[in-house]
C-alpha cells in the first residue's frame, strides 16, 4: 500500500506554474494558476498542471504552444509524481528546507524519471513548497522546428509554487 | 511446445496488466481539478484564409499580418508554359489587429489591378466549452478596379470602379482536427457589363480544413451563386493544404479562381475543373508583431 489512506494529506487547486524561455532574440513566459497538488504527511507528492491553462502574452504563443507543441487535445496535463525524500513532521519549525522530490515527470505524454530540488516550508496551517527547475523540449519529444529554434531556448525554466492546506 | 508458448505468452500479458494498473496508481486519482478559464477556441483555422475565402480569423492585437499570394496560370497550358507556372497573378496584403477581434487590411492584386481596403469583426467566438457553440466573423471590402478605362471618350466616374462584398463567417471547431464554415456573401458591383447583368448577387460558401500533423491540414472550399451566374462563369471550388511552419503559412491549394479578392473568386470565375483549367496558387503569410 503506497499511499497510506490515513495519513494527512494537503493540496490546492491554485497552485501557480510559470515557465519561461529566453533567447538573445525572443523571451517566452507563461503562467497557469490552475495547478493540483497534494502532498502527504509521508511525503508522497504529487501535481497535475492543465496545459490548455498557461497564458501567453501573444494569442499566437498560445495557440502553436497547445497546437504544435504540447498538443494539449491529446496530453491535456502535465504531471509529477513521487516522494520528497526526507520528509517528516520535524520539518514543521517554520524555516525553509532544502528538499529533493524524486519522481516521474510526466510531459506530452512523455514520462522522465527526475530528482528535482524544491524548498518546503510550514506556514502553521499547511505547506508551502517552491521550485525552479529546467525541462528540455527534447526529452518530452516536443519537436521544435528548425525556423524557430533561435527562439525557443533548449532547456525551459519551470517554477512551481504552491500553497497545500490540510485536507 | 506451442501450449508452453502460449502459457508465457499469458504470464507477460498478466504481468504487464499489473504493471500498467500499479503505474496508473496515483495520488491525484479521484481529485477532481479546477474547471478551466473559459476561454475562446483558438485555431478553428490555421489562417485568416480558408483558401481563397475568409476564415473566422483575425490577426490578434497589434499584430500585423502580411500575405503575398500567388495564382499561377492554368495547369492545361501544357508544358510549354510549365504548367501554368510561366504565367503569374499576385496580390499583396497587410491587415492589421485593432483588437483581439477587430482588424483593418489593404491589398492590392495585379488582377483587373485592383485596391482593396477590408474591415474584419469577430462578433461571436466560439468557447472552450460550448457555451456559445459557434464563431461568427463579419467581413466587409471594397474593392476599386485600376484599370484604364475602356472607352476614355464617355463621361467615366470613380464610383463606376467600386464594389463590395459583405459577408459572414459561421465556423465551428470540432475536437483538435475538424473545422467547418458556413459563407454566405453579399456581391455589389456599382456597374455591371451589360444591361442584363444583376448589380447585386448572393453566394452560399463552405469551407473547411482537417488536421493531418499538428502543423498540416487539407483543406477545401467551394461557393454557390444562389441564383446561377452567366453562362461562361462558374462556380469556385478549391483544395488546398496549409502548412505552418512557425510564424510562417504556406497554404498551397488547386482552384478553379484565378482572382484572389471576393467580387472575383465569387464570382468571375471561368476556369473548370472538368477540363484542368484550374490555378496552382499559394498563399504565404508571415506575422509582425507591434
Amino acid at each position: 500500500m503506497p499511499f497510506g489512506a490515513s495519513a494527512q494529506q494537503y493540496m490546492t487547486r491554485e497552485g501557480h506554474v510559470r515557465f519561461f524561455s529566453t533567447t538573445p532574440i525572443e523571451d517566452i513566459e507563461a503562467e497557469n494558476h490552475q495547478t493540483t497538488a497534494l502532498l502527504q504527511a509521508d511525503g508522497a507528492f504529487a501535481f497535475r498542471v492543465p496545459v490548455l491553462g498557461f497564458r501567453f502574452e501573444k494569442a499566437l504563443m498560445e495557440e502553436h504552444f497547445n497546437e504544435n507543441y504540447l498538443e494539449s487535445h491529446t496530453y491535456p496535463n502535465g504531471s509529477f509524481e513521487g516522494n520528497i525524500d526526507g520528509f517528516t513532521d520535524a520539518l514543521k519549525d517554520g524555516e525553509s528546507h532544502d528538499v529533493l522530490a524524486k519522481g516521474v515527470l510526466s510531459i506530452h505524454g512523455i514520462e522522465q524519471e527526475r530528482e528535482i530540488s524544491s524548498k518546503v516550508r510550514w506556514n502553521g496551517t499547511g505547506w508551502d513548497i517552491e521550485s525552479v527547475f529546467n525541462v528540455a523540449p527534447a526529452d518530452h519529444d516536443i519537436n521544435i522546428p528548425k525556423v524557430v529554434r533561435n527562439k525557443i531556448a533548449p532547456t525551459i525554466e519551470v517554477t512551481v509554487q504552491a500553497n497545500l492546506n490540510p485536507r | 511446445m506451442r501450449t508452453l508458448n502460449a502459457f508465457l505468452f499469458g504470464c507477460i500479458l498478466i504481468t504487464s496488466a499489473f504493471h500498467e494498473s500499479a503505474q496508473a496508481q496515483s495520488l491525484l486519482d479521484g481529485i477532481e481539478a479546477a474547471p478551466l478559464v473559459i476561454t475562446p477556441v483558438s485555431a478553428t483555422f490555421k489562417d485568416t484564409r480558408i483558401i481563397n475565402a475568409q476564415s473566422n480569423e483575425t490577426p490578434g492585437k497589434n499584430v500585423l499580418h502580411f500575405v503575398i499570394a500567388h495564382r499561377f496560370g492554368q495547369i492545361n497550358e501544357g508544358a510549354y508554359a510549365l504548367w501554368g507556372l510561366d504565367n503569374a497573378s499576385m496580390r499583396m496584403a497587410f491587415d492589421y489587429g485593432i483588437t483581439d477581434r477587430l482588424a483593418v487590411g489593404v491589398a492590392r492584386s495585379t488582377f483587373q489591378k485592383t485596391y482593396e481596403a477590408n474591415v474584419k469583426w469577430r462578433a461571436l467566438r466560439q468557447n472552450s466549452d460550448n457555451s456559445m457553440p459557434l464563431s461568427v466573423t463579419l467581413y466587409s471590402v471594397a474593392m476599386a478596379n485600376g484599370l484604364r478605362w475602356s472607352d476614355p471618350t464617355r463621361e467615366n466616374y470613380f464610383s463606376s470602379r467600386l464594389s463590395y462584398v459583405n459577408q459572414a463567417i459561421i465556423a465551428k471547431k470540432w475536437g483538435s482536427k475538424l473545422s467547418l464554415a458556413l459563407i454566405p456573401s453579399f456581391i455589389h458591383r456599382n456597374l455591371v457589363e451589360s444591361l442584363s447583368d444583376a448589380h447585386d448577387q448572393w453566394t452560399l460558401g463552405a469551407g473547411g480544413r482537417y488536421k493531418v500533423t499538428s502543423r498540416a491540414s487539407i483543406n477545401v472550399e467551394y461557393h454557390h451563386a444562389l441564383a446561377g451566374l452567366p453562362t461562361d462563369h462558374v462556380n469556385s471550388l478549391s483544395l488546398g493544404m496549409d502548412i505552418e511552419t512557425g510564424g510562417h503559412v504556406f497554404q498551397l491549394h488547386l482552384t478553379n479562381s484565378q482572382g484572389m479578392f471576393e467580387r472575383a473568386f465569387l464570382t468571375e470565375n471561368s476556369g473548370t475543373w472538368g477540363d484542368g483549367a484550374i490555378y496552382f496558387g499559394f498563399n504565404l503569410s508571415r506575422v509582425f508583431d507591434f
